[in-house]
């Protein structure tokens, strides 16, 4: 039983079940065409350092074509054509979806991170632990993320954008900290926690050894829905002109062409970031649909069987 | 086992447990559940000790009390003399290193997330006992203990690989590897086939002499305890019916709830002209006293202004041999039940 071995083997365990998991959700068409688009995205994220490289005119923020100071449909300089100062739409779609990936992913973490750590302890804890911060996650809850952001830069003017991506973790983590209390609560009365507890275990061993690996894929699954919800939001906010004015979103984009009246005037403009958000929203909802019946018990019983 | 009669391993003394049961939305409070009504007893050091009742009588809860998963209402438990209900910090942490426990259901004993090797170390992380070449040869051996060989076969694999047998083997390593002198085991068969009950049975007996424990063996079936244990205990409703040595309880049963069971038992072999009780009532009596003995409603040989008025406590009917019940009928009943004849499980 060398010790290496057994990391090995360990190491095998984690293979085998994603190998496992992989197997389900493979079988979902839904998981594929999402899976599919989101890699496209992600290409579409990793290409937008390209354009500006090729000629500053493709920066997408400050390059301007020195020839063009209108709105301009497609051509072969500007295949997606320039917005109303000269820039590059193509070469802004793409930094659109870095800006998307980078909102989506790290909002959704953070307040994965914050729902897993609050719904373990209020469900571990109990009592009047349990009571105050569920309480807490109900007020949270029923406050409107998009409305609280939209005060707190009339308060404070433009937001930065990490500060938008804090503050919509901040607010997005009770439905999962509900979630993961309620899987915690039934994981508590499980025999063996109860094991745990007579071999001698700690709260903290039997959090973070027993419960946590058992509520983790849970918590997984939460956060590809939580990327659409950062992803909306971020969205609304600069569509609605509450953006961060240094970053190229896509809700910037669509912004841009409201305030500066090509709505019906410059589909080529309009059309792209629209039809972006609606897609990556949409593949990230496919995925956690897939990966729900991946992590769905009773399919999971019966492949161990088979 | 008669012997050492003055100081017992485990004493539990006047132990009350109720539960309450969850209010409804609109309901105004809980109703309460009388899980075990002032139940004492005495485990001697080295005997397996059996606990027999119907599910629901209050054996799980015994053993949880034991290992200290609850605390009781009232009434003390002390191992080795020392007051076990009271116990915080290092005091409870050594505790911990004493008393284990088999739980009844393997399928749900055995965290999923955890390999054989992670499972049944993990009392020895805890307690920080050897280094991991010392632990890792404690596991070994705890598993070959448990019937789990070679070792290395099974301490990588995870419980969805193995079956309802060997999920409980390795509970029984997980519950071996402190060298613990008490050991409670609740129902450690029941959701197992008969052939490997036997096995683990075999497994307990081994496992008693190997690390001069103790066991408390829970069990619905008095055949299974009468195989296992030294001495055994009836309990119904909470409430302890008759105490005394295996052979006593089997052979010389007293209190008609024990014979009930008895009664209710399979029986092989040459049986003769077979041995029957007839104790239990075709039809529960209703509207009974809350004072009433417990099992008076069952009861067919009852009398029935005295036993349905008060509970009769135990009492030391035959040396040893303790019975709760007003008018214990001394007379065996008829039948040779030849030499051959068994209780099946
Ligand atoms: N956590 C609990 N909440 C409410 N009632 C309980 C709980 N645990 C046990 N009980 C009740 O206590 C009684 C004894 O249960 P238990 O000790 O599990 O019996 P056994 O192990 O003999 O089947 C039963 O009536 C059961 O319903
Ligand atoms: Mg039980």
């Amino acid at each position: 039983m060398e010790l290496a071995t057994k990391k090995i083997v360990l190491r095998y365990h984690w293979v085998f079940r994603i190998r496992e998991g992989w197997g389900i959700f493979h079988q979902s068409l839904l998981g594929k065409i999402g899976l599919v688009l989101l890699l496209l995205f992600a290409l579409m994220a990793l290409c937008s350092y390209i354009p500006p490289r090729l000629d500053p005119m493709y920066d997408p923020m400050t390059g301007v074509d020195p020839k063009i100071s209108h709105s301009t449909g497609p051509s072969m300089r500007h295949w997606l054509g320039t917005d109303f100062m000269g820039r590059d739409i193509l070469s802004q779609l793409l930094a659109g979806a870095r800006i998307a990936f980078m909102v989506g992913v790290s909002a959704a973490f953070m307040s994965i991170f914050l729902g897993t750590a609050i719904g373990m302890i209020a469900g571990y804890v109990g009592r009047i632990m349990d009571t105050l911060l569920m309480r807490l996650a109900d007020m949270i809850m029923v406050m409107p993320t998009l409305l609280v952001v939209l005060i707190l830069s009339s308060l404070f003017g433009q937001l930065n954008i990490w500060t938008i991506v804090l503050i919509i973790a901040l607010f997005r983590w009770p439905g999962v900290s509900r979630v993961i209390r309620s899987q915690t609560l039934s994981l508590k009365q499980r025999p063996f926690i109860e094991a745990a507890r007579v071999a001698g275990a700690s709260h903290l061993r039997i959090i973070f050894r027993h419960i946590m690996p058992n509520v983790l894929p849970l918590s997984f699954l939460y956060m590809t829905f939580r990327v659409t919800s950062a992803i909306i939001i971020e969205a609304a906010l600069a569509f609605l002109g509450f953006g961060d004015p240094g970053t190229v979103s896509w809700g910037m984009m669509l912004q841009w062409v409201w305030k500066t009246g090509h709505m019906f005037k410059a589909p080529y403009w309009l059309l792209p970031p629209g039809i972006c958000i609606s897609l990556i929203t949409l593949s990230f909802y496919m995925l956690g649909r897939a990966m729900d019946e991946v992590l769905d018990p009773r399919l999971r019983r019966e492949q161990e069987a088979g | 086992m008669a012997e050492g009669r003055h100081n017992p391993l485990l004493e539990l003394r006047d132990i009350r447990k109720t539960y309450r049961t969850r209010r409804s939305l609109f309901g105004s409070g809980g109703r309460e559940v009388v899980a075990l009504n002032s139940v004492s007893l005495e485990i001697y050091h080295g005997e397996i000790f059996g606990l027999v009742g119907e599910s629901g009588s209050g054996k799980t809860t015994v053993g949880r009390l034991i290992v200290r998963l609850e605390d009781p209402e009232q009434g003390s438990i002390r191992l080795e003399g020392v007051e076990v209900t009271k116990l915080r910090g290092k005091a409870l942490r050594d505790f911990r290193r004493k008393v284990q426990m088999i739980f009844q259901d393997p399928y749900q004993s055995l965290n999923p997330q955890l390999s054989v090797f992670d499972t049944v170390s993990e009392p020895l992380t805890v307690h920080r006992i050897g280094n991991s070449s010392q632990r890792e040869e404690q596991v070994r051996k705890a598993l070959t203990a448990a019937g789990l060989s070679p070792p290395e076969d099974y301490v990588f694999r995870y419980p969805h690989q193995l079956s309802g047998g060997q999920r409980q083997r390795v509970a029984i390593a997980r519950a071996m590897v402190l060298k613990p002198s008490f050991i409670v085991a609740d129902e450690p068969t029941s959701m197992l086939d008969a052939s490997i009950s036997a096995q683990i049975f075999n497994i307990l007996i081994e496992m008693r002499e190997k690390l001069d424990a103790t066991l408390l063996f829970i069990t619905h079936s008095l055949a299974a305890a009468r195989y296992l244990c030294d001495r055994i205990a009836v309990i119904y409703k909470g409430n302890l019916m008759e105490i005394g040595s295996a052979d006593e309880i089997i052979q010389n049963p007293i209190h008609p709830y024990t014979r009930a069971l008895l009664d209710a038992l399979p029986r092989f072999g040459d049986c003769g002209e077979m041995k029957y009780y007839g104790t239990l009532l075709g039809r529960e009596r209703e509207y009974v006293e809350p004072s009433a003995c417990p099992f008076f409603p069952r009861c067919r040989p009852a009398d029935e202004t005295k036993c349905s008025r008060d509970k009769p406590l135990l009492k030391e009917i035959f040396p040893s041999h303790f019975v709760a019940c007003f008018e214990p009928d001394l007379k065996q009943a008829e039948g040779s039940g030849g030499d051959t004849c068994f209780y099946g499980t």
